[in-house]
C-alpha cells in the first residue's frame, strides 16, 4: 500500500472510504488502481503549500465526525445510503466554507480517478494524436 | 546574488511577451541585448503525452487549479515557455470595435489596432478549419443554434497541420497550434533574443530586476544555472499575465504610488455544460473549438462555444457526486460540451493582492449581474443540446443532476436562478484580464495608452493585465495587439530609452 506523503496513515486510509461514495468505482479498484489513485492525490497536494494539505485532513476529519450527532456513528461505520446522504448535506450546506470543502475533496477525488489513463476505456474515452480518422468514425 | 546586465529584460514569454520580444528583435539583431525571462520551462516535444494530470501539472500554475480566495473560481493559467498560448486552443476572434472604445483609452482606437490584428492573424495562420475537420460535438451546436434561430459562428484557429488530437488544453502534440512558443519566440530567438525558462522573477523596479533559477523537476534544463541574479536592463517589459504582473509589480512596491494597481480585475467566468446523446458522437477526436454563439453577447452579456475537456476536467465541472455523476461520465463518447462565458465588470474590489509571503491572492466576487447571465447561459445551452438532439442535459444550477429531453420545454422552471449561487456551481476562468490597466492616469489606472507604467520611463507592461475592461471575447488576439504597440514605442524610442 502506498504511504502518502502529504496526509498521516488514518487520513489516506479514510479519504478511500471517502472516495467510494463520491465515484463508487474507487470500490471497484484493485491494489494497483488503489495506489495509482493515491499517488496522484499526493503527487498534487505535495505540490500545493502545507496549509492545503492541513485545511484536507480537518475537512476529513469534520466528515468523518459529522454524522455522529444524526446516525450515532463515523463516516466509515455507515452503509452507503448515508455516506452519501452525510456527503449530498455538505454539498447543499448553507455554510459556504463546507460546500466549497466538500468541492475541493470531490476534486482531489476525481483527479485521483479520472486522471489514469487506465480508466479511460471505462468511460469510452479514447483520445489519439491523429484524430483525423476519429471525427468521421461515431 | 550574481549580476548580469541586459539593455531590454522581458518578463513572461506567453501572448504578450512572445509579441514583445519578437517586435524588438531587430534591436537584438542590432546588437542589444533583450533577455525573455519565462517562469515555466521548456518541454521536449516527446513530452507532450496528452496525459491530463500529468501535463497539466506541467503547464499550469498549481495544475490549473488556482483558486480566488474565496474558492468560487478556479483559474486556470499556462506556464511555459510561451505562456498560456501553449494552452489555449488557438481561437482568434478580434475585439468588438465598440469594446475598444469602450475602453477609452487615449490612442488606443480600432483604426490603431486594426492593422495589428491583421499582422497576427497572418503571422499565426489564423484561419477556418474545412468542413471535414469538424467533428460531431461542433457541427451539433451549429445545427442547434441554427434550429433556435441564433446567431452562430465559426472560430478562426491559429493551427498548422493540425491533426485533430482535440488535445490543445493541454499543449499541442502535434506542434500543429501556433502560439507564441512556435512562432514569435522562436523568430526572436533567431535574432538573437535570448529566452531563460525557470526562471522567476521576483521584484521589479525601473532599470532592474531580480530572479531565482529553479528546477522544477521537469522540461529542458534553464540556460542559466540555479540561483538568484540580479539583472539591470534599461528597460523592463512585464508580460506575466494578469495575476502575475500585478502581483510583480505590487511586490515591487508600486501599489503606493499606483491605487489602481492590482484592480479591476476581470474572469470572463465560464461554466461547462454538458449534454447527452443517445449514440456516440465525435468529440474527443478533431479540433474541440470551432463554434460560437454572439447571439447574447449584448443583450444578456455572454457567449457560448463549443468545447471538449478531459475526464478529470469534466468530472471537476460537473456538479454533484456518487452514482449520476459516474453515470454522465461513463457516456464520455456521447457528450456534447459547450463552454460559456459570462461578461464581467470591471470592478476596483475584484483584485489581486499579495499574502503575507509576497504570493498573489484573488479577491473576486461574482457580481449578481454576471450570475444572471451565467443562468441565462445555462437555460440557452440547454436549449441548444435539446435542440441538436440531445437525451438528456446536466445543468450545474439544475433542480435535478439531469434535464431529460421531455421536459425540454421547462429549463426556464427546471434551472431557477436562484440555485445560481457563488460555490454551488463550479465556476473557472482562463480570461484573466486587468490589474494593471491603461487609462489617463495614474488615479484610475497603472499604464498609459503605451503600457508605460505611470510616472515612470523604462517600466512597461504587455499583457492581458492593461486591459481596462473585460475584452468580451477571446483575449489572445487582443493581447498581442496591444503588445505589438508596446514594442512598437520601445522601438521607436529606443534611441532614447537605450541610451540612458
Amino acid at each position: 500500500m502506498l504511504t502518502m506523503r502529504s496526509l498521516p496513515d488514518k487520513q489516506a486510509a479514510f479519504f478511500e472510504v471517502v472516495a467510494e461514495t463520491i465515484t463508487p468505482e474507487v470500490a471497484d479498484l484493485d491494489a494497483v488502481g488503489r495506489e495509482r489513485m493515491l499517488e496522484i492525490v499526493d503527487t498534487a497536494l505535495m505540490d500545493r503549500d502545507p496549509g492545503t494539505r492541513k485545511q484536507l485532513g480537518t475537512f476529513l476529519g469534520l466528515i468523518r465526525l459529522a454524522p455522529v450527532a444524526r446516525y450515532g456513528r463515523t463516516f466509515d461505520r455507515l452503509d452507503p445510503d448515508r455516506r452519501e446522504a452525510v456527503l449530498r448535506w455538505f454539498e447543499g450546506c448553507p455554510v459556504g466554507l463546507l460546500r466549497k470543502g466538500l468541492w475541493g475533496l470531490k476534486a482531489m477525488v476525481f483527479m485521483g480517478y479520472y486522471g489514469r489513463p487506465e480508466c479511460w476505456p471505462e468511460i469510452g474515452y479514447a483520445p489519439e494524436l491523429d484524430g483525423r480518422a476519429g471525427v468521421r468514425r461515431a | 546574488m550574481r549580476e548580469l546586465a541586459y539593455d531590454i529584460v522581458i518578463v513572461g514569454s506567453g501572448a504578450g511577451g512572445g509579441t514583445v520580444a519578437k517586435e524588438l528583435a531587430p534591436l537584438a539583431a542590432a546588437g542589444k541585448r533583450i533577455v525573455v525571462l519565462e517562469w515555466g520551462p521548456k518541454l521536449a516535444e516527446a513530452a507532450y503525452s496528452g496525459r491530463e494530470v500529468e501535463m497539466a501539472r506541467q503547464l499550469y500554475f498549481d495544475s490549473g487549479g488556482v483558486l480566488t480566495r474565496d474558492r468560487t473560481v478556479t483559474m486556470a493559467m499556462g506556464r511555459a515557455y510561451g505562456g498560456s498560448t501553449v494552452v489555449y486552443t488557438g481561437t482568434s476572434l478580434i475585439i468588438p470595435e465598440r469594446v475598444v472604445e469602450r475602453w477609452d483609452v487615449p490612442g488606443v482606437d480600432f483604426s490603431d489596432l486594426e492593422p495589428r490584428f491583421a499582422k497576427y492573424v497572418a503571422e499565426n495562420n489564423v484561419h477556418l478549419l474545412d468542413e471535414a475537420e469538424l467533428n460531431d460535438n461542433n457541427r451539433l451546436f451549429r445545427a442547434g443554434c441554427e434550429a433556435l434561430g441564433w446567431r452562430v459562428r465559426q472560430f478562426p484557429i491559429n493551427v498548422e497541420g493540425c491533426l485533430g488530437s482535440s488535445l490543445c488544453n493541454l499543449g499541442c502534440p502535434n506542434s500543429a497550434k501556433q502560439g507564441t512558443h512556435r512562432v514569435q519566440l522562436p523568430a526572436a530567438e533567431a535574432a538573437g533574443v535570448e529566452v531563460v525558462t525557470n526562471c522567476r522573477v521576483t521584484r521589479v523596479g525601473e532599470g532592474w530586476c531580480e530572479a531565482t533559477v529553479a528546477d522544477p523537476g521537469f522540461g529542458l534544463p534553464s540556460s542559466w544555472e540555479t540561483g538568484e541574479v540580479r539583472i539591470t536592463a534599461k528597460v523592463v517589459v512585464v508580460c506575466g499575465g494578469a495575476v502575475n504582473s500585478a502581483a510583480l509589480l505590487l511586490r515591487s512596491g508600486f501599489g503606493d504610488r499606483l491605487p489602481a494597481l492590482g484592480r479591476y480585475l476581470t474572469l470572463h467566468p465560464a461554466l461547462i455544460l454538458v449534454g447527452e446523446h443517445p449514440a456516440p458522437i465525435s468529440n474527443f477526436h478533431g479540433h474541440p473549438k470551432s463554434f460560437y454563439s454572439d447571439e447574447f453577447l449584448e443583450s444578456d452579456g455572454f457567449l457560448l462555444e463549443t468545447c471538449m475537456y478531459f475526464p478529470f476536467t469534466t468530472a471537476k465541472n460537473l456538479i454533484g457526486f456518487g452514482r449520476e455523476h459516474s453515470e454522465l461520465m461513463r457516456a464520455f463518447e456521447r457528450l456534447q460540451m459547450i463552454l460559456v462565458l459570462a461578461v464581467d465588470p470591471a470592478l476596483p474590489s475584484n483584485r489581486v493582492v499579495l499574502d503575507g509571503g509576497g504570493e498573489p491572492v484573488v479577491d473576486y466576487n461574482l457580481a449578481p449581474t454576471v450570475l444572471d447571465s451565467l443562468h441565462r447561459s445555462m437555460v440557452a445551452s440547454a436549449r441548444v443540446f435539446f435542440a441538436a438532439g440531445a437525451r438528456r442535459v446536466h445543468a450545474p444550477a439544475g433542480v435535478r443532476f439531469f434535464i431529460e429531453r421531455e421536459e425540454a420545454d421547462r429549463v426556464d422552471e427546471l434551472i431557477p436562478r436562484s440555485r445560481v449561487q457563488p460555490g454551488k456551481i463550479s465556476v473557472a476562468s482562463a480570461h484573466l484580464m486587468g490589474g494593471c490597466r491603461m487609462g489617463r492616469g495614474p488615479a484610475d489606472s497603472v499604464t498609459d495608452g503605451w503600457g508605460r507604467v505611470h510616472g515612470t520611463s523604462g517600466l512597461y507592461v504587455g499583457d492581458s493585465g492593461l486591459f481596462p475592461q473585460s475584452s468580451e471575447v477571446n483575449p489572445y488576439l487582443t493581447v498581442m495587439a496591444l503588445a505589438d504597440r508596446v514594442a512598437g514605442h520601445v522601438r521607436d524610442n529606443a534611441g532614447e530609452l537605450l541610451s540612458r
